[in-house]
Parts: C-alpha cells; sequence; structure tokens
C-alpha cells in the first residue's frame, strides 16, 4: 500500500516538475505550492492532475510513464489556465472534467505517436485543448463559463520600467507565467527550484532573458517592452529546452539557445497575428514549434559534431552532461568488436600501420609481429633455418568469435631472406567477425591450418601457426581489420580491445611499432565472481543495517542491472568477459549496492598487482555539494573537478584481492574519498569494505545458489 | 703489407671433420676466460678447483624456456626444483623471474621459506615428507604431492585436528612409452590406482584436490613421452571434473627435460641429439590445447624444470696435478677435482678444455680427480693436449646437481662464485674448511687430544 502512496505521489510532484524538464522532488513540489497562489487556478490544475492520473493508472498505462508525469502535465497545465480564465461554477467543473479528459487522450495519444520517434509531445495536447474550451466558450452554444478579468490578478507592486527592480521583477513574473502567474514571489520560489534543480538550466533562463530584452531594446519591436508571458512561457522555455535539456549543455549549445531567442520572437509575431483571426491566444505554441523543430533540424544531421543531442535522457542537465563525458570517455568497448592478440605471450610489433617495408597506402593499417629474445634477437643460433625463428611454427588463435570465410593452406614456406611476391599474403585466413568486420592473419605455416572456409571459430581457439609463406623474408605474423572479406582487401583502423605493454594495460589502443605487447591473462575465480546472470541472487550483510536482497536482471534493451529489491535502487553493469564495470547507478545512495557500485566501479579480472585500472565516476557522485553547485555553472564550458577511480587486483594466498580507491581533484589538489576492499572466497565474493567520506561500510555477500 | 715473419713448420693433428668412428672430434679450443674473467686469475683469487655460475646464462635460460611455454599456453608457472641447485643466490635469482619453488624435503621447504618465498608458491614432492613438514606446509598453504597411500592416510588424519583444508594434488606414474618406465612416485594411471587415490581424497572431503602432478623420469631424450604424459594427465582432469565435479586448477609435468650435456655410451653429443625446450613445449602445450578443455577452464600448466636452466650456466675450473703413464701405456692426468666434487661425472662425458693456450700435440688420456680411491675417474678417456703440472682446465655444463650433489669425502668441498649481469663476481658459498667440518663433531672428554697425548 505505502508503495502505491509512494508512486502517486512521484506521479503529481513529477507532473509540475517536469513542466520545467525536470524531475527534482523539490521543484516539483515548490510549483504545486506555487501554483496555489491562485486557488482557483491551483485547485483546477490539482483537479485535472487528479483526474488524469487517475484515469491512466486505471486504464493501465505505462507505469513508468505515469510516475514520470507523462500523461498528466497536459491536463495539469488546463486545469491552471482554465483556473486562472473561468470563474468557478457547476458548469466549469463539468467543462473542466472533459477537457482534462480529452487532454489526457490527446497526451496518450500523441505520446505514442511522438514517442515512437523520440520526440516529446510539450504542450501541445493542452494547447489544442484549450483552444476547444476557449472557442466554445466564445461560441453560440451556451457553455455556462464566465470569463475572469486576468488583468487583476495577482497584481503585486511592479515597479517602472526605469526601476532598477523592475528587470529582476520582469524576469519573476516571466518564471511565474508558467502557471499562468504574473507574481514576483512566485517566480522567486520557482527560481529557488530551479537553481535547486539545475544550475545550468537557471543559468540559460536568465541568459535567454537578457538576450531577448536586449534583442528587443536594439529592435525596439515591442516598444512596451516583451510581454513577461511570452518571455517565461515561450522564449525562456524554448531557449532551455534547446540549450541544456534536448542537447548535452556545452559552449556551442549555449550559443544554440540564445539564437532560439529571435526564431521564437517570430513565432510569437506571426501566429498571434493568424491565430487572432480565429480569437485564439498562441499560449505556449511559439515555444512548442520553436524546441520541435531544432530538435527534429538537429536530429537530421549525418554528423553530430559537438552539439550532441542528449543520447539517453536522465531529466537533469548536469546528469545528462556528466554522464555524457564520463561515457564518451569510459564505454569505448560499445563502440567496438573487442579485437584479442591473436597469439600467447610477448610478441614485438615488427612494422606497426604505416610502416615502411610494407604497410602502405591502402594496406597501411596493418600489424607484423614477430618474437624477441631479451637481446633483441628474432632467431637462435645461425637464424638461417625458419626453424631457427622463435616466432616460427608458434601457434595463431582467433582475435574473436567468428565464421572462417577464406582459407589458404597450401603456399610453401620460404627460406630466408627470399620472398614470394606471386601469392604475397602466403598462407591466410580471414574471418568475418560481423557484416564489415574481418580479420585476417597471413603468412602462415604451409598446411598448419586447423579450421576450413565456413568453421565457425571461438575466441582464443587454435587456428594455425606462424610460417613464412607469402612476400615474408623471415617468419612472421600479419595482422590487419578488413572491412571486405577478401585476401588483399584494404586495411581498416582498428583498436585491440585489451593488452598488455610490458606492465601497463592498453584498452582499445593499437600498438606502436617497436611494442612488445603480450595479452592480458584473465583470472577466472574473479571471473566467475562477477558473472552476474540474470536470476543471480545475493543477500548483503551489514552490521546495523537491514539485509539487502540483490537481483540482476536483464531489461529489453538486453542491459544488465543490480536491483537492490530492499532499497529499490538499480546499478546497470556490463560484464565484457574481460572486466566488470558498472554504467550508471539509480536511486538510494545510502544502500549496500551503492557502496558496492563505488568499490567494484570498475574492476579487471587480471590478478597482477601492478596492473592499475583507472577509470572515472561522472561526476554528479562527486563529494562536496556546494562546490559542485559551483562547478555546474562552468561544466558546459570547463570541467576542473574529476573524480577518477583506481583498482588493482592481487592475490591473496590463493583468494583474489581487489583494492580501490576514489581521488577527487579539484580547486584543493588530489584528494582520496574513498578507500575500498573487495575480498573473495575462491571464486565467489565473500565481503566488501567501503570507506567513503570516513563513513565505514562492511559487507558480508551471501550468494544463493541459482538452482 | 709487411713481410710475413718466417715460422718454422710444424705438423698438426688434423682434427677438422667433426666425427670419425672413433667418435667426436678433440676440444680444439682453449677457454681461458668466463664472461670476460680469466681463469688464472679467478682461480688465483678464490683458489682451486672452484665453481663459476653465471647469472645471465640462468636468466636467459629461464626466460627463453619460459618464452618457449608462455607463447604456446595462456598459463605456465616454472617452480624451481630446488635438488637441482638450492645455493641461495641461484634459487633467488630464479625467484626473482617468478619461478616457484619446488621441494622435496623438510630442508629444502624451510630454505624456500627462508628465501622468502610464499607458502602457498611452494610445491611440496617427495616420498618422504614428515609429519611436522606437513604441518607446517599445510600451515602455510602449499601444495602437496601426495606420494603414497600411506601419506595420504597421514594428512587425513592430521586433518581431524585441524581446521583448515589442505590443498594437494597426487603423483601419478604412467606409462609413456619409454624405457625405464618410472613407477615409483605416486600413484599408477594404467592400473586404476591414481583414479582410486583421486576419489579417496574427494570423497574424504577434508582435502582440496587441485592438481595432478607427474614425473616421468629423467634427462628424457623422447619428447613424445611428454606428449603421452600430458594426454594421459589431461584425461585424469577431466574426469576429476566430469565424474567429481571436481576441476582439477593445475597440471604438474615435473621436470626433467635434458640439458646439452652427453650421457656415457651415447654415441652422438648432447648438442646434436637433444631435443629443445621449445620442442617439449610443443609436445605439452598442443596435448593440453587439444585435450578438450573449455578456454576458461585451461589447467594452469606448471614445469618443475631444474637441470635445463641451470646446467650450462655453471663451470667447473680445476687445476692439473701431474702426469704419468700407465701400465698400458695410456696417459693419465691426474687432476685438483674428482667425483666427490664433480658428481655429475658419474653420468656425463663432460665437456672439458684446457683454460690455456696448448700446442699441437693431444693425445687420449684418462682424467683422475685427486682421491686415493679407484672409482675417482672424471673422463675414462678424453683427447687433450699435453697438459703440465699447475695448468687449469675448465669443465662446462656443471650447474645442475653438483653443488648439491657433492660429497666431503677426503678433500673439502670447493668454492662458488657467481658472475652477475654487469659482470662483477660474487663469492656465494666459500670453500669448506676444517673448522666448518668440525663444528658439528662432538669429542668425548677422554677422546681429547690432550688426554690421547698423554
Amino acid at each position: 500500500m505505502s508503495k502505491q502512496i509512494k508512486f502517486i505521489s512521484q506521479a503529481v510532484i513529477n507532473s509540475y516538475a517536469i513542466l520545467f524538464f525536470s524531475q527534482n522532488q523539490i521543484l516539483g513540489a515548490l510549483l504545486l505550492v506555487v501554483s496555489f497562489f491562485n486557488i482557483t487556478a491551483g485547485l483546477a490544475g490539482f483537479i485535472g492532475l487528479a483526474l488524469s492520473l487517475t484515469l491512466v493508472t486505471l486504464l493501465g498505462y505505462n507505469r513508468e510513464g505515469i510516475r514520470m508525469g507523462f500523461y498528466s502535465f497536459n491536463p495539469l497545465l488546463l486545469g491552471i489556465g482554465f483556473g486562472t480564465f473561468y470563474q468557478p461554477n457547476p458548469t466549469f467543473f463539468i467543462w473542466l472534467i472533459i477537457g482534462c479528459t480529452i487532454a489526457t487522450m490527446m497526451s496518450v495519444t500523441m505520446a505514442a505517436a511522438l514517442g515512437k520517434r523520440n520526440y516529446p509531445i510539450l504542450s501541445i495536447p493542452f494547447i489544442l485543448t484549450f483552444w476547444l474550451l476557449l472557442s466554445s466558450a466564445n461560441s453560440i452554444y451556451h457553455m455556462g463559463l464566465t470569463q475572469k478579468n486576468s488583468a487583476v490578478l495577482n497584481e503585486i507592486f511592479i515597479a517602472g520600467k526605469e526601476s532598477f527592480l523592475y528587470w529582476p521583477g520582469l524576469f519573476f513574473r516571466s518564471l511565474s507565467a508558467v502557471l499562468f502567474q504574473n507574481s514576483i514571489m512566485a517566480g522567486l520560489i520557482i527560481s529557488v527550484g530551479v537553481v535547486i534543480h539545475s544550475r545550468i538550466h537557471f543559468s540559460l533562463l536568465v541568459i535567454a532573458f537578457i538576450t531577448a530584452c536586449l534583442f528587443n531594446s536594439l529592435t525596439g519591436t515591442y516598444p512596451e517592452g516583451i510581454s513577461y508571458y511570452h518571455l517565461g512561457s515561450n522564449i525562456m522555455m524554448a531557449s532551455a529546452a534547446t540549450g541544456c535539456f534536448f542537447l548535452i549543455p556545452s559552449g556551442r549549445s549555449y550559443l544554440l539557445a540564445a539564437i532560439t531567442v529571435p526564431l521564437t520572437l517570430l513565432f510569437i509575431n506571426g501566429l498571434t497575428k493568424i491565430l487572432g483571426v480565429y480569437d485564439l491566444p498562441v499560449l505556449s505554441l511559439p515555444f512548442c514549434v520553436t524546441a520541435f523543430l531544432t530538435l527534429y533540424f538537429l536530429r537530421l544531421r549525418t554528423r553530430a559534431g559537438k552539439l550532441v543531442l542528449t543520447p539517453l535522457q536522465h531529466y537533469s542537465p548536469e546528469r545528462n552532461l556528466y554522464q555524457y563525458l564520463n561515457t564518451r570517455e569510459r564505454l569505448r568497448d560499445i563502440y567496438y568488436f573487442k579485437f584479442s592478440l591473436p597469439f600467447m605471450g610477448n610478441w614485438t610489433v615488427s612494422q606497426g600501420y604505416k610502416g615502411d617495408i610494407t604497410h602502405k597506402g591502402e594496406w597501411a593499417e596493418a600489424l607484423d609481429f614477430v618474437i624477441k629474445d631479451e637481446d633483441g634477437q628474432t632467431y637462435k643460433s645461425t637464424g638461417t633455418d625458419a626453424a631457427n625463428y622463435y616466432c616460427f611454427n608458434k601457434p595463431v588463435f582467433a582475435c574473436g568469435d567468428g565464421v572462417v570465410e577464406e582459407a589458404v593452406a597450401h603456399i610453401d614456406d620460404n627460406g630466408i631472406g627470399q620472398v614470394n611476391t606471386a601469392e604475397n599474403w602466403g598462407n591466410t585466413i580471414v574471418i568475418k567477425h560481423a557484416t564489415g568486420l574481418y580479420s585476417k592473419i597471413s603468412h602462415l605455416k604451409k598446411n598448419s591450418l586447423k579450421v576450413k572456409i565456413g568453421d565457425y571459430v571461438k575466441r582464443g581457439e587454435q587456428l594455425a601457426t606462424v610460417g613464412n609463406s607469402g612476400r615474408s623474408p623471415e617468419p612472421h605474423l600479419h595482422f590487419q581489420v578488413q572491412a571486405t572479406p577478401y585476401i588483399g582487401s584494404k586495411t581498416l583502423t582498428y583498436p585491440f580491445a585489451y593488452y598488455l605493454k610490458g606492465d601497463v594495460l592498453s584498452s582499445f589502443e593499437v600498438p606502436a611499432e617497436g611494442d612488445t605487447i603480450s595479452p592480458a591473462i584473465i583470472n577466472n575465480a574473479v571471473k566467475q565472481a562477477f558473472n552476474f546472470q540474470p536470476g543471480y541472487i545475493a543477500t548483503l550483510l551489514a552490521q546495523g543495517r537491514e539485509p539487502e536482497m540483490l537481483e540482476v536482471f536483464t531489461d529489453e534493451f538486453n542491459q544488465s542491472y543490480i536491483y537492490s529489491k530492499t532499497k529499490g535502487a538499480t546499478a546497470y553493469f556490463i560484464n565484457n568477459g574481460t572486466s566488470f564495470y558498472f554504467t550508471s547507478f539509480y536511486g538510494d545512495k545510502n544502500s549496500l549496492l551503492y557502496s558496492f557500485y563505488l568499490a567494484a566501479y570498475k574492476v579487471m579480472f587480471i590478478t597482477d598487482p601492478v596492473i592499475e585500472v583507472k577509470d572515472l565516476y561522472p561526476l554528479q557522485l562527486a563529494p562536496g555539494k556546494y562546490v559542485l553547485w559551483l562547478h555546474d555553472i562552468l561544466a558546459p564550458f570547463y570541467q576542473f573537478v574529476k573524480l577518477s577511480y583506481e583498482s588493482s587486483c592481487t592475490l591473496n594466498g590463493t583468494n583474489p584481492l581487489i583494492r580501490s580507491k576514489q581521488i577527487k581533484q579539484g580547486f584543493g589538489g588530489a584528494r582520496q574519498t574513498m578507500e575500498a576492499l573487495i575480498n573473495f572466497d575462491g571464486s565467489e565474493i565473500k565481503t566488501f569494505i567501503v570507506d567513503h567520506k570516513g563513513k565505514k561500510v562492511e559487507a558480508q555477500w551471501v550468494k544463493e545458489n541459482m538452482y | 703489407m709487411g713481410k710475413l715473419k718466417y715460422e718454422r713448420p710444424f705438423i698438426r693433428k688434423l682434427n677438422a671433420n667433426p666425427m670419425n668412428k672413433f667418435g667426436a672430434a678433440p676440444e680444439s679450443q682453449y677457454v681461458s676466460s668466463i664472461e670476460e674473467h680469466p681463469v688464472k686469475e679467478l682461480l688465483a683469487q678464490y683458489g682451486s678447483p672452484l665453481f663459476v655460475l653465471s647469472e645471465k646464462q640462468i636468466r636467459k635460460n629461464v626466460r627463453a624456456a619460459l618464452r618457449s611455454f608462455k607463447t604456446r599456453y595462456p598459463a605456465v608457472q616454472f617452480a624451481w626444483s630446488y635438488k637441482t641447485n638450492y645455493l641461495n643466490a641461484v634459487c633467488n635469482i630464479f625467484h626473482q623471474e617468478g619461478s616457484w619453488a619446488e621441494v622435496v624435503s623438510g630442508f629444502e621447504y624451510r630454505k624456500a621459506l627462508g628465501n622468502g618465498v610464499p607458502g602457498n608458491k611452494i610445491i611440496f614432492n617427495g616420498p618422504a615428507k614428515q609429519i611436522e613438514d606437513l604441518l607446517l606446509a599445510i600451515e602455510n598453504d602449499s601444495l602437496l604431492h601426495i606420494d603414497h597411500l600411506d601419506e595420504l592416510y597421514t594428512l587425513l588424519s592430521i586433518c581431524e585436528t585441524i581446521s583448515k583444508k589442505p590443498r594437494v594434488a597426487i603423483r601419478v606414474n604412467m606409462d609413456t612409452g619409454i624405457y625405464p618406465s618410472w613407477d615409483r612416485f605416486g600413484f599408477n594411471y594404467e592400473n586404476e590406482e591414481a583414479w582410486s587415490a583421486i576419489t579417496k581424497i574427494i570423497s574424504s572431503g577434508k582435502l582440496n584436490l587441485v592438481g595432478l602432478h607427474c614425473h616421468i623420469g629423467t634427462f628424457m631424450l623422447s619428447v613424445n613421452a611428454y606428449s603421452i604424459a600430458a594426454r594421459k594427465m589431461c584425461t585424469l582432469a577431466l574426469r576429476c571434473k566430469s565424474q567429481l565435479n571436481n576441476p582439477i586448477e593445475y597440471l604438474d609435468l615435473g621436470g626433467g627435460l635434458p640439458s646439452t650435456n652427453t650421457l656415457k655410451g651415447a654415441y652422438l653429443p648432447g648438442v646434436d641429439t637433444v631435443p629443445s625446450v621449445d620442442d617439449f613445449a610443443e609436445a605439452i602445450t598442443t596435448a593440453i590445447l587439444e585435450a578438450g578443455f573449455s578456454q576458461d577452464e585451461l589447467p594452469l600448466l606448471i614445469m618443475e624444470c631444474g637441470r635445463v636452466l641451470i646446467d650450462d650456466a655453471g663451470y667447473l675450473l680445476g687445476s692439473v696435478i701431474a702426469n704419468k703413464r700407465l701400465g698400458d701405456g695410456r696417459r693419465a692426468t691426474i687432476v685438483d677435482f674428482g667425483v666427490n666434487t664433480l658428481f655429475t661425472s658419474f653420468w656425463y662425458n663432460h665437456q672439458i678444455t684446457p683454460a690455456q693456450e696448448f700446442s699441437q700435440h693431444s693425445e687420449n688420456m684418462v682424467l683422475y680427480g685427486p682421491l686415493c680411491m679407484n672409482i675417482d675417474v672424471i673422463r675414462e678417456s678424453i683427447n687433450l693436449p699435453m697438459l703440465n703440472p699447475g695448468d687449469n682446465l675448465v669443465v662446462h655444463k656443471v650447474g645442475a646437481y653438483n653443488m648439491t650433489q657433492w660429497m666431503q669425502f677426503i678433500t673439502s668441498r670447493p668454492g662458488i662464485v657467481l658472475i652477475d649481469e654487469n659482470s662483477r663476481v660474487h663469492q656465494v658459498r666459500k670453500p669448506e674448511t676444517l673448522e666448518y667440518m668440525e663444528a658439528p663433531e662432538l669429542v668425548p672428554e677422554h677422546l681429547t687430544p690432550d688426554k690421547t697425548n698423554k
């Protein structure tokens, strides 16, 4: 029952907050309070909201949509607007109910129609329904509605244009216009809510306001000054929506936000005239048109460049920005197919990309590998026989799963110093990993192939051994990635997922000529411990806390997450076979799951104390709220706070042990803000200890049997 | 070009041909220095005879051997066979190169601990582990390789009294198609004794069976034997997984890889006949990779190579004491190192070279040690140039077993020096002295010299 109440209250608050593209509870609550500054309007709005929520809940629409207020903010707006314009009487309520029902139906329908293409409905359902009501009320039909004189409403002190206070006053009145008010007090309260919700959003509102006023003083379009209603409901709204909601906040998005101001003005002017013919107010139509047009316009680009549309909406400009920056930094392996090295042990790149010998022109992005001893020699004894070479006859393994597309095995191995330019690739295998992604290994030993065309190969499966066939004066392994399946296709720049260069772990990099590299050896116990399959259940026990039940799920986009049943928190993760890392966390930060999220933010399944995994947390997790607020304002342009993560995995006796820490780099230099330890018992997590911001959490991990 | 100096013509025995029906060509090269250090200077400074070890060569050997395995198999671990050479300096070179320790007695076990090897990186082999050794090893979480049922029963009874679950492996012996087929270490594979031991271990629930070990022989000249051994070990490991649900974490293929010394009785020299580490690595890893393990459950491969990693890094420098003619007319040379010092001369025809320039005359001779014992023969027949008393000799490839199996007999044991990677000489063991020998001795009161001489 309490869950249901929580759900409904969230839906109510969110319906208010979403008017400012937010899901912030404080902003939502403040808007709710402010809406009641005009009792009738506030009440009518709340009735509209309640009605629509009841409707969509009873009829069983998408619960997540309901909770976020998707379907109910238009009826809410309609109610507020209706209550502002008309005197309450029995017929008022009848038409309110009917209007809100239509607005709800429109919201649901349009959300489906536009949502399919990932476009927002904005306040279009409200505008259309309100027009319907206004037109009906002004028609020959007896609607029984009495219009208020809205000009007398909320006329608190408004300073003259010359006064210094006029401009801030106008700004706050403009903000209150979103709730059809004209009150400095209301605007002030809303401002506080917006600042709490987002510093970026607020700064854009200010920028839009100033731009609009400047524009007007330059052009003199409105000799009386721009109307507060249009400033608030259209210009500032459109500007902020494009500047920080639909786009990732950046210098460019700010510029775009400023550009939308004159665009919106033109829409206001033009539409006012056109709709005036039908006696209809433009309401927030200019905002809707500008926002929609800009969004559509930008979405049709083939390349995003530096003006990036928000890939995943978190309903907070800051969070969108930090998550975007963080993701761009971290999640390279989502964009790349994971190639592993096609050999074992230490090999040296004898010729890299754009090599001097043969890696030229269209075939420049290839790598040649040999084995060298500590003296830098590639052979023992005299080096006159192919068998003297360390790499000769060494096994070659599949660099990824795929299907063998080409396999040539009949070409003789050359004598040392001789080349076969006629069959220059020698014995070769081409594997198709994905459409348009092939890897090729060449100069293999004659008749050493263990696969044939059409075979499905798994990563790490032996394919052949290194030989000296084709254009190869001494035994070496040639590796390249290509977009087409032919032997002789041109090459493609493509990184290896993970490899060790000495003791340093390289991820998604292309080794350079002269680098000695080796594949990272996976510790199966750690890998097994982090193998969170859907249905994995564990209980976390910590002293002085209620036990926390965790379960792993996979969502409809095939993304896995750990869900804390007890705390309702969610942590999305990726396990790519070499490492485990969290991508995002939602929910209660007092949960044990959050502590684990911090501690195991990124873990490589490699037990070598020398290897340090480095990563960055999204900045919204940075401790020090007020410093971060300051940072938020500048963040679209420059980020001077960094929250980094380091972990290393060692063996404690025979059990793996992971140590990790969080380091905050900001004004006062670097400071360690977290120290964590994850203990294993064989291939299972046993305990984790997280000392974060001076608060120590020690939890026991009890895995439940899946079968 | 100036006028050449006149040289008196002389006749030199032609020995350019590599082989003839009398065997290999004589050692016609002299070795006057070891890694830039003149033999004479080393002997003058540290006394004769003297063992010399080359750190550079040891590291080169272990890296090359590791490279052979690691470029073929994802998880390889070497464990230094202590019995081959347990000088602390030597052990620590191997530990620095990442090797674990493989020990076969409580004495060696404690030596490994003393060298700072973590308990869980010590492999305890050998047929005669004492109870206190077992307790110590269990406490340190070392890997216990069980050799016989009595040891297994001892372990089980120890487990009654402790709460720990020791990590164990069983030693397996098997027919690998060679003669002699070793069956004295561990449990037999063919007659299912090994499987029976495994089931006993698993069903006891008190021991954690983590590995399988085999030691199929020593100085193995057949690559195929390792291939067969690896296959049989894999079969056993897979059976443990499928039938007993006890995956095996590692396979220990033991040591036994030969150095390039020439065994007595061998017709061809070792350098030409002995397979390389690479050949053994290929045989072993191919067998495991093809055995049917999934990628994730490929066991760790442990190798306990000893001899092959150190033999050619050791030299014995010595001096000629006298020459004589034997009754049958053969020439004999007496040197200052005997079988007590060069124990491996029982098995090998060691390569021995003069340490100084020599005349063109060479002769087949017997090389005797200094002992007053008939068995003290270093080489029964070796073609060496004429040597004068005080001349020096270098015995090659003596790094393995000599410095552990040597005897204090008649003479005391010589010193050992190590030439490091920067060519600096370090004494790693002093020559033994009379005081050292007598230190543990206790003489009853009535047998002390002052009583005796009264």
